[in-house]
């Protein structure tokens, strides 16, 4: 159901009128407070968008006498229509924990010795400012890298614009961590380096191969709501879900089937699903010959021939091969694979699990094939193509011929380089690069909205490297274990106190703009971090004053929308750019008209305009980079074992895995609690307090082992058992016998193990990524969280 | 005069907490911390109850979303030697939190383990305090506190307005047009530990087609 | 006659070492308890060990427990001079003195127990009589009453006999004279005593019984697993005497030996005693035999994992040694003549009162950390909080014990002469007449 927009103030005055009823109704005689005396107060309900996860909710915030108390959804929002999921409300730990920083501060002791000093904005600014302008004169080199996690809206632009002004590609996002591959596989697919949206509500069949559907994967609000619109809104009509993952995951709990596939093969099931459906003729005939591109044999311009996407997988993907490389029993592949192609609408959907591997791309260039065979592509309940809002353009830098030179040298990550050449960034190369100056030293590091040295794989070479950095900023509101070793702590606010846009990619299809925006006044003496940019570049002077024209953030903010205004599409349509401002910090949120399915033209961005089984532009860019090398060795290089037309087809590739099978016996998987809301919930005690709810832990970490596997290894359930991977890393977890456990597999949740942060993060127990090798899938340069193996043996 | 009563479908619900997470919120449930929990003594009115079973990989898990039953024949009440907890004319079995005496029999009666006790005073650190409703009050050490259905802002309790499956319905059965009272009659419809005859008035729906 | 009397008055006349070294032992035993109270009023029920769901423990238990101790007394003495048993005389008083101070005991765990000590007088103001813990209240009151009254009739003749007795402080005199309320001992009065205590005797034990099971029902009355069942009422009632029964043993032992009354406590009344206490063993264990039995062959879940966890799982060894404490030690030793000596009674009556605590923690916990649905692994181990004030009871206990031993007869003077006189008589054909002819 969706609210006409208007009816929206009404609906919080109701909201209002209700609970000042509901007090009426009250009949117990209160202690603290009987009805009678209860304070009188002013109450708001505030709309804003959250940032617990990115998944870009919008979220209508209660505050009493300025105070924020309670967290609601807001229901004009189209990704959660007035839902919301367990971290919003811990939002209100986040805003009041006692933990945070209260102003900037400045380190005096030892690095990491946790000696500070505050220090004022205004000094703190040129200190900045001046040391950015020295070694901006004096080196030859870009050598600033900002690290980055959580870049909302426009922040991404600002930092890039800053960079770019001062003469530096080093933009390290920690998207390569996170959902790059995804993006990228579907950049060489569909032609559009974005994740895509998903018409799940029109839905009848989800195949979700290592998403975390209920539990992580964006937007989660949405997938939950859908989950429940699939199965029960519709008369008479209950999608199927099946999910594929490692680990019997609350999702696979809750999923009418789990397929406990071995790590790392998901590529090889997607390709046997797919052998069926040709062998058997299930595919969408019409949609393939309209809108693919080497599903036949074919021969291109020059007249070399090429084996088509049906051959390669009738030859290569029998059941029965695939049943040995994923330990999905053949029978079970043909069932799935018929009812997938017998169940329309139906869709594909991978998740992060698929692509954290050496073999990543690959994985999800062959899940997504299954949605072309099918023809799920682009109709209602089939996969759409997100569409982004219409914003004015950056104007043009000024012209600066030091900085130009600059930003075009490669990056220290070495991301679009022919070790990770569709890269966007590699953010765990970033040890290396370091400490191997390579390819050149780094003397500064910024961190914003990101904690590298708890989030990062091998985070123990992260310590070594990160100290090597002369000069450490860090923009965090909190303490956390990177921030704990910078220089210069510059505060942001958190996000219920700050002005901010919010993309929300993916989402509906149709574009959608959240505005975050301040519920409550700043509790500490922080400041914005896009403004403390401004500031920082107004302090330098020069062309870097020149490249921001604005005043403060909330102008490019401005600036930026007003072209959304200007397209005069969508929900708020207004004569001019204030009234359109207006009712954007109303209500929050500005969303185009639904998604209009059909509109083929943009659909496919790839050089064939279509669907590519064979991705052209993995071809041509892997021969732009080939230079001197031979073919073999430069795939070898890559690590493609695959060879011919293989290479740029969905394939299954053998993932590499850190540690050798008979001395590490166990797949490490690390994944998502609905609880944890990245790094940053890990001070909060409510999600502490309901952590592992299928497990039944709270506040620890834990190690999930097979009750058989455990048995062998005589460990019994709340024993302490240690962990140790090839990296010369140990440590010690309660072991939680978990029948969901693969036998071959340990999982860790992903959540805890602060060395810094606040009271109650700290102590909690051992963060998985000291184990954890930095193999990457080196197309993307997504790391590979789950290739590495580990011994397990009682503490 | 309404008789509350709460619907929450299984085959929707998605074991996400967020109905947990809204009822702390709203109801100023304090947290207990590490230790505390660890013994056993965190207060939710609301907790999503699990129970994962099998043999790999062969394994089913279960959740079960549960606040108070809000039973229609409610042994807590029956047994409370003050009438600190009481069934009240709109069908919630409520608190009266300054009458308490903290001898946890009503605890020891409930079948569904949804009373809570403060073993200590609640702990609202440093400037935490600030996001306390001023609706609910704070309750002392030594006293039981449980899940009110939101009775300071019916209809529409908290933990529903949150659920992001909208697997949650409140309402009046006896209302026989109400949603409640509708899918209370489904055939998916049963109720916990039915057999005890306490006759809860929160219904679930049964998962699966 | 004189001569062998004077032992009885020595604890009343004189306080010699032993009575300070009694207070060097319980004094620190209470001050730690008194602490251990103080830290749980202070900081609330979190410095024990219990938790969701276990709600109740030790302190439930030790109520459960001291309860059942207090029909020790007055039902062991009631029973005896309802049937005329005349080797009771010399050991009532002790019988009765253990159920006034385990009551009030029993009342005090209850309210140490609370959350809210201090809103005590809500159960008054707000009783609701649906509840059975006001049933509770309701009886343990009037048990209370009935047994200090039961306490405080015999000792009326007793009291008028200090009152009379040369050389005590004026304090004593005082009190005896204002206690004895004007007994001269003239046959009007003796008759209305002996009248008054027949009543008492045959009132006391319906209202005994009825406390311990009320007791019961606090927990049959919910349909929490292994508590939901009809014979707890008796089965209570039975281990109750049966450790009343034991802990007379116990203090009678004690007391002979502290005040040297071994003229008048003789093996006799342990061998006697002893074999009581075999057939509440006998009692006990056939009740626990059908409760157990019942609840396996019923075969309900909720049910079978409460037992199991009594049988096999974590409370395995309490609920065994329950059953060597309770049953097999006492049939061993006491079914023997040769070994139902006063040491033999004695360290059997010990483990009798272990076991007998040790059944109603296994009746209290196990059916707690059982719960229905499903909830964190539920464990409880008592803190040093809950044994100090366990052990600080049994103090006080102690304590109240020598107290009124140091003020009031422990040995009832006048119904031992009485009985002297009887044997006398009944040594005398002609007095036997006369007897019968009154
Ligand atoms: N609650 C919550 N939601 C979040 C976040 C959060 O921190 N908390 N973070 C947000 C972010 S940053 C991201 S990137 C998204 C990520 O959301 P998802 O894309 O859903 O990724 P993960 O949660 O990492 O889930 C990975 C799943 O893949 C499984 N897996 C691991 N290896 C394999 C494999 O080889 N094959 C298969 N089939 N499965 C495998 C894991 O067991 C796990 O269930 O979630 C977002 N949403
Ligand atoms: N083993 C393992 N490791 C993983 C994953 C996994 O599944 N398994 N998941 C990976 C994924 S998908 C991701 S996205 C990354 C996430 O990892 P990160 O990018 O490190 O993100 P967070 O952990 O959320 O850390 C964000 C930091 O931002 C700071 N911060 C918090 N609030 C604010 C604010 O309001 N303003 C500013 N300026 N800063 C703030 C805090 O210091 C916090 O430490 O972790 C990755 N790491
Ligand atoms: S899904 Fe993410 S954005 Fe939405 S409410 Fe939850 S934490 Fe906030
Ligand atoms: S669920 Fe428990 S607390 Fe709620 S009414 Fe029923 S018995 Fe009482
Ligand atoms: S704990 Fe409070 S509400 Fe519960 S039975 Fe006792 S007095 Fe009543
Ligand atoms: S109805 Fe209100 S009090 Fe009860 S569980 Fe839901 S949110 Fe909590
Ligand atoms: S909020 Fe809704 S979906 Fe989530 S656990 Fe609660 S009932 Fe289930
Ligand atoms: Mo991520």
């Amino acid at each position: 159901m969706k609210l006409p927009r208007r009816d929206f103030l009404k609906l919080t005055a109701a909201g209002s009128g209700a609970t000042a009823i509901g007090a009426k109704l009250a009949k117990p005689f209160f202690e603290t407070a009987p009805p009678q005396e209860r304070p009188r107060y002013t109450e708001q309900w505030l709309p804003t968008i959250c940032l617990m996860c990115p998944g870009g909710c919008g979220i209508l915030v209660r505050t009493v006498n300025g105070r924020a108390v309670k967290v609601e959804g807001n229901p004009l929002h189209p990704v959660n229509t007035g839902k919301v999921c367990p971290k919003a409300n811990a939002s209100l730990q986040v805003l009041y924990d006692p933990d945070r920083i209260r102003g900037p501060m400045r380190r005096v002791g030892e690095r990491g010795a946790g000696e500070w000093q505050p220090i004022g904005w205004d000094e703190a600014i040129s200190f900045v400012a001046d040391r950015l302008a020295t070694t901006r004169q004096k080196l030859g080199a870009p050598t600033l890298a900002f690290v980055s996690g959580r870049v909302r809206g426009q922040m991404a632009g600002v930092i890039e614009r800053f960079l770019a002004a001062y003469g530096s590609p080093n933009h390290i996002q920690h998207d390569s961590l996170s959902v790059d591959g995804e993006r990228i596989a579907n950049e060489l697919t569909f032609g559009h380096r974005t994740q895509l949206a998903y018409d799940w509500e029109n839905c009848d069949f989800v195949l979700s191969f290592g998403r975390a559907f209920l539990e992580a994967s964006r937007p989660t609000v949405r997938q939950i709501r859908a989950f429940g619109h699939m199965r029960r809104d519709r008369p008479n009509h209950r999608a199927k879900f099946v999910q594929i993952d490692t680990r019997f995951s609350i999702t696979a709990a809750k999923a009418d089937e789990w397929i406990p596939i071995r790590p790392g093969t998901d590529g090889a099931l997607a390709l046997g699903l797919a052998n069926v459906i040709i062998a058997e003729g299930l595919y969408d005939a019409d949609f393939v010959r309209k809108h693919t591109f080497g599903f036949e044999d074919w021969s291109d311009s020059s007249g070399v021939s090429h084996t088509g996407f049906r051959s390669h997988v009738l030859h290569n993907y029998h059941p029965v091969q695939v049943e040995a490389l994923t330990e999905v029993p053949a029978e079970t592949i043909v069932r799935l694979a018929r009812e997938f192609a017998g169940t329309q609408p139906a869709i594909a959907a991978g998740g992060r699990g698929v692509s954290i591997h050496s073999n990543g791309l690959s994985n999800w260039m062959a899940i997504q094939s299954l949605n072309a065979l099918v023809g799920s592509i682009e109709i209602p309940g089939g996969v759409m193509i997100q569409n982004r809002p219409p914003y004015a353009k950056w104007p043009e830098l000024p012209s600066d011929p030091t900085a130009e030179a600059r930003r075009n040298v490669p990056r220290i990550d070495a991301a679009g380089s022919s070790h990770f050449p569709f890269a966007g960034s590699v953010y765990q190369r970033l040890a290396q690069s370091i400490l191997d100056s390579d390819p050149y030293p780094l003397t500064a590091l910024f961190l914003y909205y990101t904690n590298p040295l708890f989030s990062s794989p091998d985070v123990g070479r992260l310590y070594e490297a990160i100290v090597k950095v002369p000069f450490i900023v860090s923009f965090s509101p909190f303490l956390d274990d990177s921030s704990a070793l910078a220089d210069l702590i510059l505060p942001d606010h958190t996000f219920l106190e700050r002005l901010q846009d919010d993309e929300i990619e993916p989402s509906t299809g149709y574009a959608v703009l959240g505005l975050r925006q301040p519920v409550v006044k700043p509790l500490f003496d922080t400041r914005d971090t896009g403004n403390v940019l401004i500031q920082i570049a107004h302090a330098m002077g020069g062309p870097m004053e020149a490249a921001f024209p604005w005043k403060d953030f909330s102008e490019i903010i401005q600036y930026r929308l007003s072209g959304l205004w200007a397209s005069q599409r969508g929900s708020i349509r207004t004569s001019d750019f204030g009234h359109f401002w207006n009712e954007l910090t109303s209500e929050s949120v500005w969303h185009d008209a639904p998604y209009s399915f059909g509109q083929w033209g943009r659909v496919f961005g790839t050089p064939s305009g279509k669907f590519e089984f064979y991705s052209q532009a993995l071809e041509s860019r892997l021969i732009q980079l080939q230079g001197e090398r031979g073919w073999d060795d430069w795939l070898d290089e890559l690590g493609i074992s695959a060879r011919g037309d293989a290479v740029f087809m969905p394939h299954f590739e053998p993932p590499r895995f850190v540690g050798d099978e008979a001395e590490y016996p166990f797949y490490l998987n690390t994944y998502k609690l609905m609880t944890h809301a990245e790094g940053r919930g890990a001070n909060s005690p409510w999600l502490q307090e309901m952590l592992g709810q299928h497990v039944k832990q709270r506040w620890k970490v834990w190690v999930e082992i097979n009750p058989q596997t455990a048995e062998r290894l005589g460990i019994a359930e709340d024993d302490w058992v240690w962990i140790e991977s090839p990296l010369n890393e140990r440590i010690k977890l309660h072991a939680v016998l978990y029948p969901g456990a693969r036998p071959d597999t340990v999982n860790i949740p992903f959540e805890q193990g602060h060395r810094a942060y606040g009271r109650w993060a700290e102590g909690r127990g051992e963060n998985p990524n000291w184990l954890i090798g930095s193999e990457s899938d080196s197309l993307t340069g997504i790391a590979a969280w789950s290739a590495t193996r580990v011994k397990v043996y009682k503490a | 005069m309404p008789r509350w009563g709460m619907v929450i479908d299984l085959d929707r619900c998605a074991a996400c907490q967020a109905c947990t997470a809204a009822c702390r919120a709203e109801n100023n449930v304090p947290f207990s911390g590490p230790e505390e929990s660890e013994m056993g003594r965190a207060i939710f009115w609301h907790e999503v109850l699990s129970e994962v079973e099998g043999e790999y990989p062969n394994v089913r898990g279960s959740f079960i979303p549960r606040p108070c039953m809000h039973c229609e024949n409610p042994p807590c009440v029956r047994v409370c030697p003050v009438g600190a907890t009481y069934l009240s004319d709109e069908g919630l079995v409520l608190q009266r939190y300054e009458r308490c005496i903290g001898c946890r029999y009503c605890m020891v009666a409930c079948p569904y383990a949804a009373r809570y006790f403060n073993w200590g005073a609640p702990d609202f650190p440093e400037g935490m305090q600030r996001y306390l409703n001023p609706d609910v009050p704070i309750r002392p050490k030594g006293i039981v506190e449980k899940c009110t259905f939101c009775n300071h802002r019916l209809p529409v309790p908290a933990c529903n307005q949150a659920c992001p499956a909208n697997a949650r319905t409140f309402g009046d059965l006896d209302d026989p047009d109400s949603v409640v009272s509708k899918l209370a009659r489904s055939p998916r419809a049963f109720r916990l530990l039915e057999d005890l005859g306490t006759e809860p008035k929160v219904y679930y729906l049964r998962e699966g087609a | 006659m004189e001569d062998r009397e004077a032992v009885l008055f020595e604890p009343i006349e004189e306080t010699g070492r032993g009575f300070y070294r009694a207070l060097a032992i319980l004094v620190p035993i209470l001050a730690v308890a008194m602490l251990a109270l103080g830290r749980q009023l202070v900081l609330g029920l979190k410095v024990t060990g219990l938790n969701r769901p276990v709600y109740w423990g030790m302190y439930i238990t030790n109520f459960v427990f001291f309860i059942g101790i207090s029909h020790a007394g007055t039902l062991v003495s009631a029973i005896l001079r309802v049937f005329g048993a005349e080797w009771r005389r010399p050991i009532t008083r002790m019988a009765e003195a253990i159920t006034v101070f385990a009551l009030i005991l029993g009342t005090g765990s209850i309210m140490i127990d609370m959350g809210r000590p201090d809103r005590l007088l809500n159960i008054l103001r707000y009783a609701r009589f649906e509840s059975p813990l006001v049933w509770d209240v309701t009886s343990v009151t009037i048990y209370l009453t009935a047994s200090l009254t039961y306490l405080f009739l015999p000792l009326i003749p007793d009291l008028a006999i200090l009152r009379d007795r040369p050389g005590l402080s004026a304090w004593r005199h005082w009190l005896y004279a204002k206690l004895s309320l004007g007994w001269t001992g003239t046959q009007k009065q003796k008759h209305r005593l002996e009248r008054l205590i027949s009543i008492m005797a045959v009132l006391i034990i319906p209202i005994a019984v009825s406390v311990h099971t009320v007791v019961s029902w606090v927990f049959a009355m919910t349909v929490q697993p292994m508590w939901h069942s009809t014979i707890f009422g008796p089965y209570f009632v039975i281990g109750a005497i049966f450790s009343g029964i034991a802990t007379l043993i116990i203090v009678m032992a004690l007391v002979r030996r502290a005040y040297r009354l071994h003229a008048y406590i003789t093996p006799m009344h342990f061998s006697n005693l002893g074999l009581l206490l075999l057939i509440f063993s006998f009692l006990w264990a056939y009740f626990t035999f059908s409760e157990y039995l019942t609840e396996f062959y019923g075969n309900e879940p909720a049910g079978m994992r409460v037992l199991f966890a009594k049988l096999t799982e974590e409370f395995s060894p309490i609920f065994w040694a329950m059953w060597v404490f309770n049953f097999i030690v006492p049939f061993i030793v006491l079914s023997n003549r040769r070994t139902r000596t006063i040491a033999g009674t004695v360290i059997v009556s010990i483990l009798v009162n272990v076991g007998m605590w040790l059944e109603r923690f296994s009746i209290v916990v196990p059916t707690l950390t059982r719960p229905r649905l499903p909830t964190p692994d539920a464990s409880y181990a008592p803190t040093w909080v809950e044994w100090s004030i366990l052990v600080g009871s049994i103090a006080v206990f102690a304590l109240l014990y020598i107290l009124f031993s140091k003020v009031f007869p422990i040995i009832s003077i006048w119904e031992v002469r009485e009985g002297e006189e009887i044997a006398a008589r009944q040594a005398s054909p002609t007095h036997t007449a006369e007897a019968a002819a009154d």
